[in-house]
């Protein structure tokens, strides 16, 4: 926080920028920044273009690659996230130790709070699927896999990690026909039978799959699905894991106290010009931008017309040349 | 073979059939979320993995689907709108809670005496003129006596001042002295906040006890007092010529001490200790001033030449009559 010098707001449109990121009782959604380490491999960039894609609007690209290797340094990670106000964040390395991974971190107060390694093993990306696509911005829905998200703290991690990437933010209203395009499926492989729980090596994989749904007519007021694959197809290997400091997840999972009718109407968020008039009927304001009357077509007038003959033209400028003698 | 098992593939990515699970599926409607609990089939898992995984999907989704469809909903001009539950999976958020805005002294005043609010409105109702009028800013009823062309003085009052200029001026000082306020308000709540994020800045959480807390403020105000001292005595002229500050710290120094010339008891433990103390430092040369590198005493037996230059320099000038005087004088 101290690399960056703190901002006092000199117009109100700054003010209500610096605003924005202060701490909310209801938390705008929280964004996600991919960013590459010093090597990476073909199959990182890849997953991460297409987790990117997945992310979309609230994720930010860095172009650019960067000494990063979170697990031993977290201070460019926070330095980033206070920059663009972003508390998640995908790492991409490659080593020849760990191949094609990739590190999720998520930042509480600007500060990392945990985060998760995941190799990825097998991959088949977005481009590779001849299917429809989701559109962006739209809310995928999320089905995990396997009783192992509910009893080994791993892929307990795992899976509150990934819950938070796409679907942390929870929503108030959603439209069902139109609004639901994507579920993304999670599945933990069954735990082999020479698994150690000491060592914890040899843990089953984490299958990332990704379908778009169709909704059929099934003649109850239920429907029926059809999935088709749209990608991306990963395989993750789970790697190393760093848990939370218990006072900073404790601050974390703290929950405002918001009044049941604000929940219902819009989740704690003022809503600014919509009002309901004696009548009952919802009034709103519109503010316009002032119109630029500069462009407007006037009556048109012999007189009035701007010439663009050359003649015209050096007159003027013999003019100025006059003026300035 | 392929083709069979394309044509399986096929029928498997068409199919809207189910699987059944032992385990209910647990499903968070408000996160769009539905977690199967069930372990993973290994046969299955092993022998056709995306075919499986694709029939796990359906059954979990159609499971989210079929909860979701039965929340209610209220309409809309583009269709239905199904409204969502608060979330059950409890999930980190991004910053702390916001925490209350500090009070200012006269909301603190207010709220111990019970002074409810009252909101003044922005226009008052001029008698005069027939309308509203602002209460300040521009045409303001508060600039109303400046642009008076009678006054009425009132008894005790001097007759020969500037009425206008003296309700300016009133005006202006209670701008002044409301400014003030404010910044005083804006200055505690830093301070209180600062108290806040120092410690948080660390552990994350302030956990400090209201004894450490007090020794931290203690320690600040120690500190700002040095570097103020600090600060103060470094002009030129050693702060000689500065302003004093009201209520500025005193400067402190060190007070000589002098041991007793005699001890009673023939205790003579600590004089010897003394002597050789001093004998120990005279031979490791402990606090012995180091010889500086640059221009300072040089070679010639502690004597700082380019000082002693200058200085001679100065007294021949304010002699008059120096070597250099004569040198200036040829010159001309």
């Amino acid at each position: 926080m101290s690399m960056l010098r703190t901002i006092k707001p000199k117009n109100a449109r700054v003010k209500r920028a610096l605003k924005e990121r202060e701490p909310q009782v209801v938390e705008n959604e929280k964004t996600a920044i991919f960013v590459r380490g010093q090597s990476t491999s073909d199959i990182v960039r890849n997953v991460m273009k297409d987790l990117y894609a997945l992310k979309q609007p609230h994720a930010i690209n860095f172009s650019r690659k960067n000494d990063i290797h979170p697990f031993e340094d977290t201070a460019s990670l926070e330095f980033f996230s206070n920059k663009n106000d972003a508390s998640l964040f995908v790492t991409g390395l490659h080593s020849k130790k760990r191949p094609h991974n990739l590190v999720f971190t998520r930042m509480f107060d600007g500060r990392v709070l945990d985060m998760l390694e995941l190799g990825v093993e097998g991959f088949k990306g977005m481009g590779d699927f001849d299917s429809p696509k989701s559109s962006v911005g739209i809310r995928p829905l999320m089905v995990f896999h396997s009783d192992l998200f509910d009893t080994h703290p791993k892929y307990q991690l795992i899976k509150s990690f990934l819950l938070d990437f796409y679907n942390g933010h929870a929503l108030s209203e959603i439209p069902l026909i139109g609004g639901i395009e994507h579920v993304i499926s999670i599945t933990a492989g069954p735990l082999p039978s020479d698994h150690d729980e000491n060592t914890d090596k040899n843990l089953p994989k984490v299958h990332f799959r990704v379908y778009t749904v169709k909704l059929l007519a099934s003649g109850s007021k239920v429907p029926k699905l059809q999935l088709t694959e749209m990608g991306p197809s990963i395989d993750f290997a789970v790697r190393r894991v760093q848990d939370a400091d218990e006072e900073m997840l404790k601050m974390a999972l703290k929950r405002p106290k918001i009044a049941k009718s604000d929940v219902e109407s819009g989740l704690g968020k003022k809503k600014k010009n919509i009002e309901t008039d004696s009548m009952g009927d919802k009034v709103g304001k519109l503010h316009l931008e002032r119109q630029d009357l500069s462009k407007m077509q006037g009556r048109k007038m012999k007189g009035l017309k701007i010439r663009k003959e050359r003649s015209s033209a050096v007159g003027a400028e013999e003019m100025q040349v006059d003026d300035e003698e | 073979m392929d083709v069979a098992k394309e044509l399986a593939d096929y029928a498997a990515a068409n199919t809207t059939a189910v699987l059944d699970r032992p385990n209910p599926i647990v499903i968070d409607a408000g996160l769009l979320a539905a977690f199967d609990n069930t372990p993973v089939d290994a046969d299955e898992y092993g022998s056709n993995l995306n075919t499986h995984l694709l029939a796990l999907t359906l059954t979990s989704t159609q499971a989210l689907i079929s909860s979701l469809f039965t929340l209610p909903t209220k309409s809309s001009s583009s269709g239905p709108i199904t409204l969502l539950p608060a979330p059950s999976t409890l999930l980190p958020r991004e910053k702390p809670l916001p925490k209350p805005k500090p009070l200012t002294k006269w909301e603190r005043f207010a709220k111990e005496k019970g002074i409810s609010h009252k909101k003044k409105e922005k226009h008052v109702w001029d008698d005069e003129k027939q309308e509203w009028v602002a209460r300040w800013g521009k045409d303001g009823k508060n600039r109303e006596k400046e642009g008076q062309w009678l006054t009425e003085i009132k008894a005790g009052e001097e007759a020969d001042q500037d009425p206008s200029s003296t309700a300016r001026s009133e005006r202006k000082a209670r701008i002044a002295k409301n400014q003030k306020q404010q910044a005083a308000n804006i200055a505690a709540a830093a301070n209180h906040s600062s108290d806040a994020t120092a410690t948080s800045s660390r552990g994350g959480v302030s956990t400090l006890s209201q004894e450490q807390k007090k020794n931290l403020r203690e320690r600040r105000k120690e500190e700002l007092k040095r570097s103020m001292i600090l600060s103060k005595t470094s002009t030129a002229s050693l702060g000689k010529y500065d302003k004093a500050i009201k209520d500025e710290p005193k400067v402190k120094g060190l007070k000589r001490k002098f041991e007793p010339t005699v001890t009673n008891k023939n205790d003579f433990k600590g004089e010897k200790e003394h002597a050789l103390d001093v004998l120990h430092k005279l031979e490791t040369g402990v606090g012995k001033v180091k010889k500086s590198k640059k221009g300072g005493e040089g070679d010639e037996g502690g004597l700082n030449v380019r000082k002693a230059v200058r200085f001679q320099g100065k007294v021949d000038r304010a002699s008059g009559g120096g070597a250099s005087a004569g040198k200036k004088g040829k010159r001309k």
